[in-house]
């Protein structure tokens, strides 16, 4: 054997900094898809995250195996530097419900494809030696890392809904990459750039078991046709500003709640859509949105079948927000 | 909506006020539920991944492990709400999964969600397992049957960290088990969780399940004698 075969470039102890530098990322990654699951609201992004945290805990747990054979203590985390630690802080800060592309932009078009470059590059400098243990694990992990940064641009893809969206996702990842430079990537020396374009490519099928196919959002078709009418009606005459002919489909008794639902929006209606309907036996649950200039809010009414037609028997306000706290 | 309000407007109108499976659109109904509380137990699961990091490492890896297997039930109950003609949203549901699986300990959440709610799943897809075979749906039977395995595993995770978690801190044991017990009777769906064969009660405890994951005899009795007891929720 040629002593070219036995050349290496990192000592034990550094191999295993490294891997606890590895272990920190995949066990924060781990941690923020996990809390974020309850706070996304969309369907797709919420499997999405599902699918990944237990990919994340194994990538975390392998690192954290093989540590002790390199005369470490097994399962320990090591950020590279304080830098890192503000990089994740960063990155799992967008909780809110309207946040969901910041997240997936972050988790998947920065750190994961961050990951994916990094263990590409460590892999081809292994010693195929007395590394291959290293080695099997990077190969795992850049194998799956790979199709979960893919997974993830075709469901930021599905939700960025216009040029507004694709502005927040590239100011958002612009500002992770800065605070991950800052860190000098996960290991603290990650050469530049620390993510390569050319190392993400996987084929479209790779990433079919990571997408679950959810269904389309709701079609207002599914009312059936007198129902429509009425609801129509009701809406139309809402955003007329005809108070007196909305409450012509509503039942006395519930006038007044209808009414106070539908005046937190504060503000003349500019729009009304259809954007649920549940079954409660004959009885339907229609749910509106409501727009005025300044906010966006969403009622609940209860419509009955009675001897004149359908009526509304109950009505409550589900949420109202600000047009500025939707991004 | 809550799931009271839900079940009066519906005893109003003559109607069972849960799912009685009776029916094709209940049967349909009853998996809407189901899909909404698989989505509930994954948010859960993960929630736990995230607030618990100085928990054993162990204990991460059996909650990321279930944050998996919830979304493969989501995706499985999504597909028979399709395979049973409905569509999601088509009924009301509550968030009451979630709202119980908010303990602030990580050994009354496993207790509560995983021996609890969990435990609940296994009766409930066990039935549905048996609706399956009588009405000659082998699809509904065959994918229930392998969520029906995962719930077991899960279950058995709860026994599991319920007596890790709390060993040798037997007021924190007693805690976790009186929230799990509280979890227990909320949710004996209206009385109608009951011990007895699938033919005779109209959700039978899935005695043999339960005992797969960690129960004891002692802990299946007083689970029976609760449901005689029982209110709705
Ligand atoms: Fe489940
Ligand atoms: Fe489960």
């Amino acid at each position: 054997m040629s002593s070219e075969r036995l050349v290496g470039h990192l000592s034990v102890d550094d191999s295993a900094r490294r891997l606890r530098n590895y272990r920190y990322a995949e066990e924060r990654l781990m941690r923020v898809l996990g809390g974020w699951i309850a706070l996304t609201p969309e369907l797709p992004a919420k499997l999405l995250f599902g699918r990944h945290v237990w990919d994340c805990a194994q990538h975390a747990d392998a690192w954290g195996r093989r540590l002790p054979e390199l005369r470490a203590p097994a399962q320990t985390s090591e950020p590279a530097n304080d830098a890192m630690i503000a990089f994740m802080q960063l990155l799992e800060s967008p909780e809110r419900p309207q946040q969901t592309l910041e997240r997936i932009a972050g988790a998947y078009g920065v750190l994961k494809s961050h990951l994916v470059t990094v263990y590409a590059r460590h892999l081809v400098s292994t010693n195929p030696v007395y590394e291959p243990p290293t080695r099997r694990i990077l190969a795992r992990c850049l194998e799956e890392e790979r199709r979960h940064a893919a997974a993830g641009a075709v469901v930021l893809d599905r939700l960025i809904r216009d040029d507004h969206g694709r502005e927040r996702v590239a100011t958002w990842q612009r500002s992770l990459l800065a605070a991950l430079e800052k860190a000098g990537g996960v290991t603290g020396d990650s050469a530049v750039p620390l993510v390569d374009p050319a190392l993400l490519g996987v084929a479209p099928e790779v990433v079919v078991p990571d997408l679950v196919a959810v269904p389309p959002d709701f079609d207002p078709a599914a009312l059936p046709a007198d129902l429509a009418g009425a609801a129509d009606a009701h809406r139309r005459a809402l955003e007329r500003g005809d108070a007196a002919g909305a409450a012509g489909w509503t039942e006395t008794t519930a006038r007044d709640a209808v009414a106070a639902a539908v005046a937190s929006l504060g503000g003349r209606i500019t729009g009304t859509r259809i954007v649920g309907l549940a079954a409660i036996g004959r009885q339907q649950m229609v749910k509106l949105r409501l727009e005025s200039p300044r906010a966006v809010a969403f009622v609940q009414l209860r419509w009955t079948p009675t001897p004149s037609g359908w009526r509304i028997a109950a009505g409550d306000l589900v949420s109202t927000e600000p047009i500025s706290a939707v991004p | 909506m809550r799931a009271r309000d839900v079940a009066e407007l519906k005893v109003e109108q003559r109607l069972p006020p849960f799912p009685d499976l009776a029916s094709h659109e209940s049967i349909r109904e009853r998996v809407h539920g189901i899909m909404v509380g698989e989505l509930q137990a994954m948010e859960g699961a993960g929630r736990t991944v995230y607030d618990f990091p100085d928990a054993p490492w162990e204990f991460t890896m059996d909650m990321a492990r279930q944050v998996w297997d919830e979304s493969r039930h989501v995706e499985t109950y999504l597909g028979l709400l399709e395979h049973l003609g409905g569509r999601v949203g088509e009924f009301p549901e509550s968030t009451i999964l979630w709202r119980c699986a908010c303990a602030e300990d990580a050994a009354a959440r496993v207790a509560g969600v995983n021996r609890g709610l969990e435990g609940l799943a296994c009766d409930v897809f066990n039935q549905l397992i048996h609706i399956a075979q009588k009405i000659g749906d082998p699809i509904i039977e065959k994918s229930v049957d392998y969520v029906l395995a995962d719930e077991i595993t899960h279950v058995r995770m709860g026994s599991r960290w319920l007596n890790e978690l709390t060993r040798g801190d037997p007021e924190r044991r007693r805690k976790a088990i009186e929230f799990q017990e509280t979890i227990d009777e909320r949710f004996n769906l209206g009385g109608t969780r009951q011990d007895g064969h699938h033919e005779a009660v109209p959700i039978s405890i899935a005695k043999q399940a339960r005992k797969l994951g960690g129960f004891t005899d002692e802990e299946i009795e007083r689970l029976v004698k609760s449901t005689q007891r029982s209110q709705v929720y």
